[in-house]
């Protein structure tokens, strides 16, 4: 099921005043949008965690949804802040090579994409960028990233502290 | 995530009040006044300020931190309601207009005028940064209170605004007593004093903000 924003911001705003029907759509709506958005933006067994993390801090948070705003962004500022948190964690899950249509991101509107994580690791350096994508995302160890990087194995460390610390400046930043 | 994990969290759904920035910002202001009233107690206002005919000086200053000031406090306000791609970034301009005092105060003793030294041994220098930085905290507490119910995404750069903030209103409450008439002194002690405040908010309100 695919619903559009101002649907979703009518399903908070009724919500907030106790609707429990419109709660249910709603965050059965949300996990949809959020297995897409984190499709290939964290290890792949880790994507139910990150979900069920950005959906209890939906309703955690759901008092500071502004009905009069648009609801998309709300959702998005908050799944980058999970997801971040989640890259922060200290974690070793090896996976396979991710599917490549895991990083399609054809079926996202452009609004969609202007939130998008890629967006905000489009602001780190490549090399800052690669090495979060190797050891955070992929699962590889620091040695290996550093072999399919060509950096250094202390550089590859000092890239991912650097760039998660950038990351957590462009939560909100489109 | 299964079904039963969003069942559990519609189990527990009960209606909410979607968070007020005006409230937040009712908080900023009455503890500015609240600073204002204790910095007048405890310290007495200026006497051209008691007379309701402020100098030049006191109104440019007392204006600029009121700017700086209430545009932190908006941006620091609103980012307890969090959403990409909104800009909050109004503060900046206000922050650049404080920054024509020390260039004034530069530009000054570059153009060959004396630089008052006694600014760095005046008795008000330590009740100058004292009584704004105790301000500060009096209004940084109840904003950082207020802004852990909300959701704050951004924590490093909350943390240096809700320090600009306090500092900014700390600062303008003690300037309503400063007896300097001076833009040096205000160039280097309240620069100085705004800019301890940020780094002290930088330093100690993002842990008090993670959730």
């Amino acid at each position: 099921m695919r619903v559009d924003d101002p649907t979703l911001a009518r399903l908070m705003a009724q919500a907030q005043t106790g609707n429990a029907e419109a709660y249910r759509a709603l965050l059965e709506c949300c996990r949809q949008w959020l297995s897409r958005f984190f499709a290939g933006r964290i290890a792949a067994a880790a994507v139910d965690d990150l979900i069920q993390d950005t959906l209890a801090s939906v309703h955690a948070k759901r008092a500071t949804y502004d009905p009069a705003r648009p609801f998309l962004p709300w959702l998005a500022a908050i799944a980058r802040y999970r997801w971040l948190d989640q890259l922060r964690r200290v974690y070793r899950v090896r996976e396979d090579a991710l599917s490549e249509t895991l990083f399609e991101g054809d079926h996202e509107t452009e609004v969609v994409a202007r939130i998008s994580i890629d967006r905000m690791l489009a602001r780190l350096s490549p090399a800052q960028s690669l090495a979060i994508r190797l050891v955070k995302i992929d699962g590889l160890s620091i040695v290996e990233a550093s072999a399919r990087s060509g950096q250094s194995p202390s550089l590859v460390k000092i890239n991912i502290h650097r760039g998660l610390k950038r990351l957590a400046q462009f939560v909100e930043s489109d | 995530m299964n079904p039963r994990d969003i069942d559990s969290l519609v189990a527990d759904l009960r209606p909410v009040r979607p968070m007020s920035g005006r409230i937040g910002m009712a908080i900023v202001i009455g503890m500015a006044a609240l600073a204002v009233l204790m910095t007048a107690i405890g310290f007495g206002l200026r006497p051209d300020v008691l007379a309701l005919h402020p100098s030049e000086l006191v109104l440019l200053r007392s204006g600029t931190l009121l700017l700086v000031g209430l545009s932190a406090a908006a941006a620091v306000i609103a980012s307890a309601q969090p959403g990409v791609g909104l800009r909050r970034g109004g503060w900046r301009w206000a922050l650049a207009a404080a920054a024509l005092f020390p260039l004034t105060s530069l530009l000054l003793v570059l153009g060959g005028a004396e630089f008052p030294a006694w600014i760095f041994t005046a008795r008000s220098v330590p009740f100058c940064l004292g009584i704004s930085l105790v301000g500060a905290l009096a209004i940084a507490g109840p904003l950082v209170l207020w802004l852990r119910r909300g959701a704050v995404t951004e924590q490093a750069r909350v943390g240096w605004l809700v320090g600009l903030t306090a500092g900014a209103l700390g600062t303008f409450a003690y300037n309503l007593a400063c007896p300097s008439d001076t833009v040096h002194y205000a160039a280097v002690w309240y620069t100085l004093t705004v800019a301890t405040a940020a780094v002290i908010g930088r330093l100690t309100v993002p842990p008090l903000l993670r959730w």
